[in-house]
């Protein structure tokens, strides 16, 4: 078999070249290149447009506006370039990756040199005090609220996605490439689901015009789409500040829990739904034990709390997995009728103090004193420190985070990818020396209070145990038979019935787990149950689950990443009259909803058959030949299984 | 205890009881049109919240011009939007081959989150739209006096059982969930089949929606199904997949909601565990039927 003899990109990579640039280039036509300021609410801001037009929708008339002569330039090379990658991708010649990434550079130079004459322009207002006089809202804020817009935005993308593409004709790059393949359809999916938000945003909220000047139809446009940049700057904006950043890890907490307990079950092929019920009764598992422990037992309530959250969950969660085991009946709709009796039963134990029972009335006292629905405080033995508390090293009153656990853990990866033999265990030896040692050394942060607390840590414990058993044990080997073939794993010796319940108590307890954020963790503001605990979260963990490919580093990814715009939503909500949080529970469903059609991608991009099969029916190596039998497998080496179909196997056979 | 039975024989129990009873007979004969074409269709739940949030925004949106006339015109929007949402899961589940679970559970996140933009979108409010001056008319004497989807939902049953068994079109849906290769081959279009029955799913959920906000209630609230989809789909389990089967079993299920509603004024049980119930008896009746009976292609996409 021959190699491919030029390096001429193939059908798919020139088609994604071919879209990416097209896309990015009629953005840059169609939408603002920057903000040249940004005011604080709705559509504040001053547009600059490629044709050299400036739209002043600012309450800051009289605003001095930087010299943009140097970005229109910039912008004008920019989308030539991006012509001539059109152009390329549409004769699939070999220097499509060259013009693209020169398209991506020139983009890129022309934010940085955007933000420098940004900054030049806020130092000089700076030092000219006329500009401020009577301003209500300081000038400078108005500047460094100005940035790039989607005008800009986009053929930085586009650019570096056509380079991309164009670079797959290369061997390294397509082997590179067909590592990745498995992105393929969450990154789909996050691009559809962004692009749909975007519309429900253009629909929605209408553009204000806070200069008084009624806005024509391009006008009106470019303000609108500006709107749509600003809300999804927003959303993703925690990323770049620190406080933000732990507010956004903060809402990751129970998402990870909740991710990985959906990922558990569909890699048994089983559908949980039950995560808010697994969280409700594990929540209430730690409240119990952490207010009615017995105080002697110190800092061993925690532990306790622990245990008893995750016992609750995987109670709850076994309920449905005993159900379809022995009977056949649907995980499915079992999971969901238990979501309800879970939140009846937390209802009914901190929601009142009396109870009426066949015509007598018997006290409960479970609910703490007052109108709330609330459980009494935990003792302080139960309660789970902050990330804060456990990583500050500043002394006198000073906030310094210590650098050892980050240490440790790059320490960890190192030595684990360095070491021949025994990689595990020395690398962990490596990691608790080196981060014992670094640990006084502290960066100084400016940082307010976070509620981030070291339930963060056990959730990332429960990722190494998800992803140990799972893919290291024995245990863990027969699940994920059971989750690829029912038939096949029964036929092979393991218990379908066994598996089914195993998955769904283990399921059940990293759910529960989840509890102790909220419980023990005092992220709903005390350090106790409360009725305004968001189970919803347990849905979240679907939408986790299917992005993050139901592997424990998928998870933590796309934990993270919902984290993220979990907080920007409610800075999205702050902001805008028309626009609130809700529009990040509209982009997860619809998240959900894309990789359910796979991200509408062909199945040939996805799962292509391999080249072998190819070449033998072609008569001749197809382009992307280079992929070896090895790489092939790799690539299948963590297939996810087909949920319905297997659940519908476990039940046929009634589990037997 | 004589108490509540004496509560239980009154017209106003019966009055709640077909009442609870509606929606779930709506819902669950959807739901068997969808199953019974051997398409899972968990978004039940989510069809009826979208077609009682249709109903009651677009009889809002139409009451100064038609008044009296604009509810009627709710509950058509009900059932189209219904069927276009129910549409969405026929393609993903059909044409794309989706997981049929997933993409319902997909609809059903979705029902969590577009109400609430829709309504801050036109009312800044994301609990519930504005109440109408005038629903859907009351027709019946004394106290048992109810809106049409109530006798329509009567009528549906009937419907239903007469389509499924006595014409060309339900021995083809019953073959379709049945054998759908066997269908194929004898000249039926499975897909046809499947998207017409998806469909029709998500229009007899969308009027029990637009039961519930403009039939039953002046408006939609949040949260307005109360898990209602997910009864029906028992119910539709219970009801092992027939017309009259999924009549009794609603029957059932909204005695046992009307029961709680009844023993919430009562000191005999703990209404919150009352509240429960329903529930519970869903899971001892799945654990009774099991899922035996389920039309054999249901879940399997069709590759024809």
């Amino acid at each position: 078999m021959t190699t491919v003899p030029d390096f001429r990109p193939s059908g798919d990579s020139a088609r994604i070249a071919l879209i990416a640039a097209a896309v990015a280039a009629a953005g840059m036509l169609l939408f603002p290149l920057a903000s040249l300021g940004r005011g604080g609410t709705d559509a504040d801001a001053v547009l600059l447009h490629l044709s050299g037009r400036v739209l002043n929708l600012s309450s800051y008339q009289q605003a001095p506006l930087p010299p943009t002569g140097i970005i229109l330039g910039l912008g004008w090379a920019t989308l030539a370039l991006l012509v001539a990658t059109v152009v390329g991708a549409l004769r699939r010649a070999p220097w499509l990756w060259i013009t693209a990434l020169l398209a991506f550079v020139l983009a890129g130079v022309a934010v940085l040199r955007l933000d420098s004459t940004l900054n030049e322009q806020v130092s000089r207002v700076m030092a000219d005090t006329t500009l401020r006089a009577g301003a209500k809202r300081q000038l400078r804020n108005f500047y460094a609220g100005g940035g790039m817009n989607l005008g800009l935005f986009l053929p930085l993308l586009g650019g570096l996605i056509a380079a991309g593409a164009g670079l797959d004709a290369r061997a390294w790059w397509h082997e590179r490439y067909n590592r990745l393949r498995g992105l393929l359809v969450p990154v789909s999916a996050i691009t559809l689901a962004i692009a749909v938000g975007a519309v429900v945003v253009l629909v929605v909220q209408p553009a204000v015009n806070l200069s008084g000047k009624p806005l024509g139809l391009t006008g009106g446009w470019l303000a609108k789409s500006d709107l749509v940049y600003f809300v999804y700057s927003s959303l993703f904006a925690p990323i770049t500040s620190l406080n933000p950043l732990l507010d956004s890890l903060k809402l990751a907490t129970p998402l990870i829990f909740t991710g990985l307990s959906v990922a558990f079950a569909f890699r048994t092929g089983l559908f949980n739904i039950g995560g808010p019920g697994q969280l409700t009764m594990g929540a209430v598992g730690a409240m119990l034990a952490g207010v009615y422990g017995p105080h002697w037992l110190g800092w061993g309530l925690l532990p306790l709390s622990i245990i008893a959250a995750g016992a609750f969950g995987a109670l709850w969660g076994a309920i449905p997995g005993l159900l379809k085991a022995r009977f056949g009946s649907s995980e499915v709709i079992n999971t969901i009728m238990l979501n309800y009796i879970a939140s009846a039963v937390f209802i009914f134990l901190i929601g009142t103090d009396t109870f009426p029972f066949l015509g007598r009335t018997y006290h409960l006292g479970l609910k703490a004193e007052g109108f709330e629905a609330r459980s009494e405080l935990l003792q302080p033995g139960a309660r789970l420190p902050t990330m804060l508390q456990l990583l500050n090293v500043g002394s006198g009153g000073q906030t310094a985070i210590s650098i050892g656990l980050l240490v440790a853990v790059v320490a960890f990866f190192v030595a684990r990818a360095l070491l021949k033999t025994r990689r595990t265990l020395l690398a962990l030896v490596a990691a608790v020396v080196l981060g014992a040692l670094t640990w006084r050394i502290g960066i100084p942060v400016n940082i307010a209070g976070s509620q981030l607390n070291a339930s963060f840590l056990i959730a990332l414990v429960c990722v190494v145990f998800f992803g140990t058993l799972m893919w290291r044990t024995a245990t863990g080997y027969a699940l994920r038979a059971v989750g690829l073939s029912p038939k096949a794993a029964e036929y092979g010796g393991i218990s379908v019935a066994r598996g089914t319940v195993l998955a769904m108590t283990i399921a059940g307890m990293f759910a529960g787990l989840a509890g102790l954020h909220y419980v023990n963790g005092g992220a709903l503001d005390e350090y106790r149950l409360k009725g305004n605990m968001p189970v919803n979260v347990g849905f979240d963990g679907i939408a986790v689950a299917l992005m993050g490919q139901n592997t424990p580093a998928g998870v933590v990814v796309s934990s993270l990443l919902f984290g993220t715009v979990d907080t920007g939503g409610l800075e999205v909500s702050r902001q805008l009259e028309n626009v609130n949080r809700d529009i990040v529970t509209v982009l997860k469903a619809l998240i959900v909803l894309f990789i359910a059609a796979g991200g509408f991608l062909s199945r040939r991009l996805i799962d292509p058959p391999p080249p072998q099969l190819l070449a033998a029916g072609a008569g001749g190596p197809p382009p992307g030949a280079q992929l070896t039998p090895e790489q092939a497998a790799h690539e299948r080496a963590t297939p996810s299984p087909n949920v319905g179909q297997a659940s519908e196997d476990i039940t046929r056979e009634g589990g037997r | 205890m004589e108490g509540l039975f004496a509560q239980l024989l009154t017209t106003a129990f019966l009055a709640t009881f077909i009442r609870s009873v509606v929606p779930l007979l709506l819902t669950a004969l959807g739901g068997l049109f969808s199953e019974r074409s051997g398409v899972v269709n968990i978004a039940l739940d989510g069809l009826i919240i979208f077609g009682a949030l249709a109903g009651a925004v677009s009889a809002k949106i139409l009451e100064p011009s038609l008044g009296a006339l604009a509810p009627w015109f709710g509950w058509l929007a009900g059932m189209i939007v219904g069927g276009l949402i129910a549409w969405i899961h026929a393609v993903l589940s059909i044409k794309y081959r989706a997981d049929q679970v997933i993409s319902g559970t997909a609809i059903n996140l979705l029902a969590s989150g577009v109400p609430a933009v829709i309504l801050t979108a036109l009312y800044q409010t994301s609990t519930e739209s504005p109440k109408l001056n005038q629903g859907l008319p009351l027709w019946g004497v004394g106290e048992l006096r109810f809106s049409p989807p109530v006798y329509f939902a009567f009528l549906v049953v009937a419907l239903t059982w007469y389509v499924l068994y006595r014409t060309p079109y339900g021995l083809r849906l019953r073959a379709t969930g049945e054998q759908p290769g066997a269908a194929a081959s004898m000249g039926i279009n499975v897909r046809r089949m499947r998207y017409s029955a998806v469909i029709l799913s998500g229009v007899l959920a969308g009027t029990a929606g637009v039961f519930l906000s403009i039939g039953n209630l002046d408006s939609y609230v949040r949260n307005i199904s109360a898990g209602g989809g997910f009864i029906a789909l028992a119910a539709l389990i219970f009801g092992q997949w027939k017309p009259l089967g999924v009549l009794g079993a609603t029957v059932l299920f909204g005695f046992l909601q009307a029961l709680s509603i009844a023993l919430g004024g009562t000191d005999l049980l703990p209404p919150t565990l009352v509240s429960a119930l329903p529930y519970l008896i869903t899971i001892l009746a799945l654990i009774l039927t099991g899922r035996s009976r389920a039309p054999k292609a249901l879940g399997r996409p069709y590759d024809g």
